[in-house]
């Protein structure tokens, strides 16, 4: 644990000795920010003549604002998180240093979870300025719980972790840190694009009638087994839901065990080196 | 303390080590020779941790390398060939970090920190960022991290490398110093640097041991017969017969005008009978020195002997 601690430390503050840190938290509160804005005046405005935008009553605030809003801010991760990712094992791999860290007495779970404690560090940068942006909407919307902002946080955060451990993942195969960065946003970006393509998925497909029965129930079942990954699994679609405030259960195990898998793998990724042989 | 048995090591089809057994004793100061590219990085990297063997075991204080990965990896330290740093930290917080994994805590670590930096003439540079030291004081960071928390075992991978040779002298002193509190295993192509510093040599080539002696056994007399360079003035034809009378004279030969090497036995007395005979024949002796071989020939002669074995 004491360990683990070192190792984050050395890695978040090292963010900040390079300009990394201070890009990945200036450009999110940047694009955020401006589309905080954007939706916020976009949203005032609709709740002063709501049928000018097509609206029947006052647009709810969760539906309209505060949910699109959440779930831009983790896609935004999606475009900067390769920053943070990227450099943490392939780095160490291409500089050399992982020679000494993995010649130090560390076990490799320590230097797993250090690593992703300090892009986690990052992560608790980015969800400082989208609080900040919280406390703008708790000051100026009426009738809004401040239970339901602190779930958005939550939700953008939980996400976030979870793009990280793929990325982490992704920055433990590679040596190059421009391959781990490239390699990561394109598995993120096509884990999403799949991810609203599935939306339009019919509930089953049609077969043709010469098959025999077992051939399409086998095919229906693997369609129906493709179509809940492809629906259930991109990382955005449990957010919808969990940043208008409702909260359940398997959406926040969804993410855990999204990280969990991903940590796991670069953990053996760390123990191949050694099978290896 | 140190205990290698059949290590084998493949990247792919080819053997970088190949049955490569040696052992080092407590306190024990061991040369590792060896041409570029012989295995001597990949066997200390099997003995660090860093990689594992195919086939064969690496012990160190007795916890095998691979069973124990964390109990070895706290009584060694290692200095990697590259030397590789966090070139964007300063000097002591990069060695707080090390002191900090090795288990030091507070006063102890910061107290440590200054032990290092002190020993290693790093207390003035404290404070500068690594990336912008010269590779001398790079180097010294390098041994540093590897002296942290006072590892019984120290592995040193080519630690005089690239350095100039005002460098190079202060890094050696600094090993030998060491060699009073540590096992030292150092791995070198620079011949003199062993013979400066270790005890023991072991070399190693294309992936497998071919010499393991003291410095003494190597460098001295092999035993069985003494090998003499003279100077001898006079005619050729007189001083061989001459030197052919005296008891024990093997072999002569002429290296050059007036140069002789002479081959004898073991005999202690040698040199004096030598230079008797030659005074007595009216021979002119302007210098007899017995010829010891360097670590060079004992290098040129393993690797040699081991080249012409494959061929």
């Amino acid at each position: 644990m004491r360990n683990t601690w070192a190792v984050c430390k050395r890695e978040f503050v090292s963010y900040f000795i390079t300009p990394v840190g201070y890009v990945v938290a200036g450009v999110f509160a940047l694009i955020s920010g401006i589309g905080f804005a954007a939706s916020f005046i976009g949203y005032a405005r609709a709740t002063q003549s709501p049928s000018a935008y097509g609206y029947t009553g006052v647009p709810d605030f969760e539906e309209t604002l505060l949910s699109p809003f959440l779930v831009f801010c983790g896609l935004l991760i999606m475009f900067i998180g390769p920053l943070v990712t990227m450099r943490l094992l392939a780095e160490e791999k291409n500089r050399g240093t992982a020679e000494l860290l993995l010649t130090h007495p560390l076990r490799n779970r320590e230097i797993v979870f250090g690593k992703y404690g300090a892009a986690l560090g990052m992560l608790l940068v980015m969800m400082a300025v989208v609080s900040i942006q919280m406390a703008v909407v708790w000051y100026f919307v009426p009738h809004v719980e401040p239970a339901v902002l602190g779930f958005g946080v939550i939700t953008v955060f939980l996400m976030g972790a979870a793009f990280l451990s793929m990325g982490l993942f992704v920055s433990s195969i590679t040596r190059n840190q421009v391959t781990a960065g490239t390699a990561t946003f394109g598995l993120w970006f096509v884990s999403y694009v799949l991810g609203s393509l599935s939306r339009d998925l019919p509930d089953a497909i049609a077969l043709p009638e010469n098959w025999s029965p077992w051939a399409v129930r086998a095919a229906s079942f693997g369609y129906s087994i493709f179509r809940s990954l492809a629906t259930e699994l991109p990382l955005d679609v449990h957010a919808q839901e969990m940043a208008q405030g409702v909260l359940q259960p398997e959406d926040i195990l969804y993410y855990v065990l999204f990280s969990a898998f991903w940590l796991f793998l670069t953990l053996r990724v760390l123990e191949t080196r050694l099978w290896r042989a | 303390m140190i205990v290698l048995t059949g290590v084998t090591k493949y990247y792919g089809q080819i053997a970088a080590v190949e049955g490569v057994s040696f052992s080092v004793e407590a306190g024990e100061v061991i040369g590792f020779l060896g041409p570029n590219g012989a295995g001597k990085t990949t066997t200390l990297r099997i003995l660090t941790g860093f990689t594992t063997a195919s086939r064969g075991t690496a012990k160190i204080a007795g916890f095998d390398v691979n069973d124990h990965p964390i109990e070895v990896k706290r009584r060694v330290g290692y200095l990697p060939e590259s030397v590789p740093l966090y070139r964007e930290m300063i000097v002591r917080k990069f060695l707080g970090y090390v002191a900090e994994i090795k288990g030091l805590q507070g006063k102890k670590r910061v107290h440590e920190v200054g032990r290092v930096m002190e020993r290693c003439g790093l207390s003035h540079m404290a404070g500068r960022t690594i990336g912008n030291l010269s590779k001398g004081y790079r180097q010294r960071v390098g041994l540093a991290q590897a002296l942290i928390g006072n590892p019984p075992v120290l592995i040193l991978d080519e630690p005089t490398v690239g350095l100039d040779p005002r460098q190079i002298v202060e890094i050696r002193d600094m090993i030998k110093n060491l060699a009073q509190e540590h096992t030292v295993l150092l791995s070198t192509h620079i011949l003199p640097e062993v013979a400066m510093v270790c005890e023991r040599v072991v070399i190693i080539n294309r992936g497998h041991i071919v010499a393991e002696d003291s410095m003494a056994n190597l460098a001295g007399v092999s035993g069985d017969k003494r090998v003499f360079d003279a100077d001898i003035l006079g005619d050729e034809t007189a001083i061989r017969i001459t030197l052919a009378d005296v008891h024990g004279v093997r072999d002569v030969a002429v290296e050059a005008k007036g140069r002789y090497r002479i081959t004898t036995d073991p005999d202690e007395r040698m040199g004096v009978l030598l230079t008797t005979a030659l005074v007595r024949a009216n021979h002119g002796v302007e210098n007899l020195r017995e010829r010891t071989r360097t670590l060079e020939d004992v290098f040129i002669e393993a690797i040699g002997a081991d080249e012409g074995d494959a061929a």
